[in-house]
């Protein structure tokens, strides 16, 4: 084996050396392998005689100017993908190496040649085809991520100006009930910048008699994971007293671990007014503001229970005005509701602060005395309260004097539950009417 | 540095004009679509000059590279050159990418894509250099072409500072494509007035420094 040869065979490009007249004076190993043909075989053999047709005409034209003008060429892989039938060594001659030819002149022996220098370019097309692939795959991950960053802005506007915008307080606060956001609305309803109380939690801000219960109820609500929702009293830097009712739901972070919560703040101020108002209303008599009837017999019944547990004693008076109807036939409607009007306020100052007095009916009271002393002490209030509803009542223009009967009835003496001592009452109040009325035909007073 | 009159300017022109027409037509047939190349206006400067020329035109805070295709001819009359293809590299990335059908969004030129871009350049100073053989009577016999991708600044680094060049400039048009190119050759002294003696036989001019006696 010659040293040229031996040189040939060891490189891993093809070899093809020309002569003058284009025939093939010899090629490596490496064309062997993949021509599927020996050099012997070739030398002498023109490209077409060695190859067939199957040789792009390309290659024909350059090897004519490398004799003919001594210029050189390269043939890439892109414009002339298989130049020449070429087949992977060893393998099926169904598909040609993919190639890029070089094609150069040279002189040897004083005159000119051709050498063809042909590379395996398949590993760097399949390299190639993947890192393109993986550029488009780029390309497209970036757009859709592009497009989901403006859906992300959009939406992110969005609820920043939902927050901005809504009739309601919007806050947001970490475990530790520090708010990390405040919307303003929720800045107007606390008073109160996010700067100014990002630092403390938000219970802090409460009245102290509130913070306890509220941040029970927070801490629980932390450590449960569920709704926190608590309505409380909230005094405004203005002075001005609130009610406010906070709504709040956990947030998570992406470990699923409580971040904080979110949720809102109402000032439900007006609300709680309206329900106190209903709740007044539904337990007192509009007119004179005592309780009614109903609120009444249930204060009965609980006082009942109570002091048949401490063996205490409990006292009812019914108190009946006389001649009620007269002022009203004389002096008109209005001079009947002062009259009861003032009536109603002398009776309650009269007993103490514990005790009740109820509007029973049309012109009709009724007291619950409870833990009454002895009976000289009782026959001492209910004459205080004779007393007290017989002075003279200021109706503008002239004054007018009602008298009243009152009928006593006293637990356990009377009766053990609140029908037999209402009925006991009433009967006492009526046989009192009775004697007054018979008293005043006789004359006596 | 060799100067030229503008008598031997114009006959160089007309040298290249001729030459750099059959390079178009050339590069039309291989890229299958009308190319239209423009009049080249030459110039002769030193290396260091052309490197700030390069600088200059390019767009302001950009750091374009340019794409170099190089080959070296040896004329049997004399002189040798080295004749160089110049584009900036996002323009040539195109004209191979829209030749191969190809919308990858890659930045910088591939192996393959430099490879066809060798050939496309092969093919355009071939052409260029046959004409200017013919006009010449001579032969030339070229190197593979080589191409490099570098910024402007360090794209002349492997020439020598004494080396005049010959700058062509033209303009190529292909399709919705505008790409300004140079073509530039690189000559030593000794070839410079080699080549230029040949330009002034051809064109009949008289000899050197006779020129501007001239009226």
């Amino acid at each position: 084996m010659s040293f040229q040869s031996l040189l040939g065979d060891s490189v891993d490009i093809g070899l093809i050396l020309l002569d003058s007249s284009g025939r093939i004076r010899l090629w490596n190993h490496w064309i062997e392998q993949r021509a599927k043909c020996s050099a012997e075989q070739a030398s002498g053999l023109s490209l077409t005689e060695a190859f067939g047709e199957h040789i792009d005409p390309r290659v024909a034209l350059v090897v004519r100017e490398a004799i003919d003008f001594g210029w050189s060429a390269r043939l890439s892989h892109a414009l002339h993908p298989m130049p020449l039938p070429l087949f992977p060594p060893g393998g099926e001659c169904s598909e040609r190496t993919k190639q890029s030819v070089d094609i150069t002149p040279v002189d040897c022996d004083g005159t000119r040649h051709c050498l063809l220098q042909i590379r395996d370019v398949t590993e760097t097309v399949r390299r190639e085809a993947l890192l393109k692939h993986q550029a488009r795959q780029l390309r497209n991950d970036l757009q859709s991520l592009s497009r989901a960053q403006v859906e992300l802005q959009r939406s992110e506007m969005r609820f920043r100006e939902l927050a901005r915008q809504a009739p309601a307080g919007l806050f947001e606060a970490d475990s530790q009930a520090c708010c990390t956001f405040l919307n303003e609305r929720c800045e107007q309803v606390l008073g109160h910048s996010l700067e100014a109380v990002s630092g403390t939690p938000w219970t802090e801000l409460l009245p102290i008699g509130e913070q306890a219960r509220v941040r029970t109820s927070w801490r629980l609500a932390v450590e449960s994971a569920t709704r926190f929702a608590e309505e409380f009293r909230y005094t405004r830097r203005d002075g001005k007293q609130l009610w406010l009712r906070a709504e709040a739901g956990p947030l998570r972070d992406q470990r699923g671990s409580i971040s904080g919560f979110i949720g809102t703040m109402v000032d439900v101020t007006e609300f709680h007014e309206r329900a106190t108002r209903n709740e007044f209303r539904a337990n007192h008599d509009g007119l004179t503001a005592l309780l009614n009837r109903d609120r009444f017999e249930r204060h009965l019944r609980a006082a009942l229970s109570g002091a048949r547990e401490v063996n205490d004693r409990v006292a009812l008076l019914f108190i009946d005005l006389d001649q009620f109807k007269q002022i009203n036939d004389t002096h008109g409607h209005q001079a009947g509701d002062i009259v009861l009007k003032a009536i109603a306020g002398r009776v309650r100052r009269v007993v103490r602060s514990e005790d009740m007095v109820a509007r029973y009916g049309g012109d009709e009271f009724a007291v619950l005395l409870n833990g009454i002393g002895d009976e000289a002490t009782l026959r001492g209030i209910v004459a205080k309260i004779s007393q007290a509803v017989a002075l003279p009542i200021n109706l503008g223009s002239c004054h007018v004097r009602v008298g009243s009967s009152i009928g006593l009835a006293v637990y356990p003496d009377h009766g053990s539950d609140p029908d037999s001592l209402l009925t006991h009452a009433d009967k006492a109040m009526y046989s009192a009417k009775r004697s007054r009325c018979n008293k005043a035909i006789s004359g006596q007073v | 540095m060799r100067t030229f009159s503008e008598l031997e300017l114009d006959a160089l022109t007309e040298a290249f004009n001729l030459s750099l027409g059959e390079a178009a037509a050339a590069f039309s047939s291989i890229v299958r679509e009308e190319i239209e190349l423009s009049v080249p206006t030459i110039e002769v400067l030193s290396r260091d000059e052309l490197i700030q020329r390069l600088e200059n035109g390019r767009p302001a805070g950009t750091d374009e590279r340019l794409c170099r295709i190089n080959q070296h001819f040896n004329a049997a009359s004399g002189f040798q050159t080295d004749a160089l293809l110049l584009f900036p590299e996002h323009g040539s990335l195109e004209i191979v990418r829209r030749m191969l059908g190809d919308d990858t969004p890659i930045q910088h030129i591939t192996e393959l894509e430099q490879d066809a871009l060798a050939e496309i350049g092969n093919i355009v100073i071939n052409s260029c250099m046959s004409s200017l053989a013919n006009l010449f009577g001579t032969e030339m016999v070229g190197s593979l072409p080589r191409v490099q991708s570098r910024t402007a600044a360090s794209l002349l680094d492997d020439k020598d500072a004494s080396d005049v060049i010959l700058v062509a400039r033209i303009g190529m048009t292909m399709a919705a494509y505008n790409l300004s190119g140079f073509v530039l050759f690189i000559m030593n002294v000794p070839s410079i007035e080699s080549f230029m003696a040949q330009v002034s036989r051809l064109f009949k001019l008289p000899e050197h420094g006779a020129g501007q006696a001239l009226p």
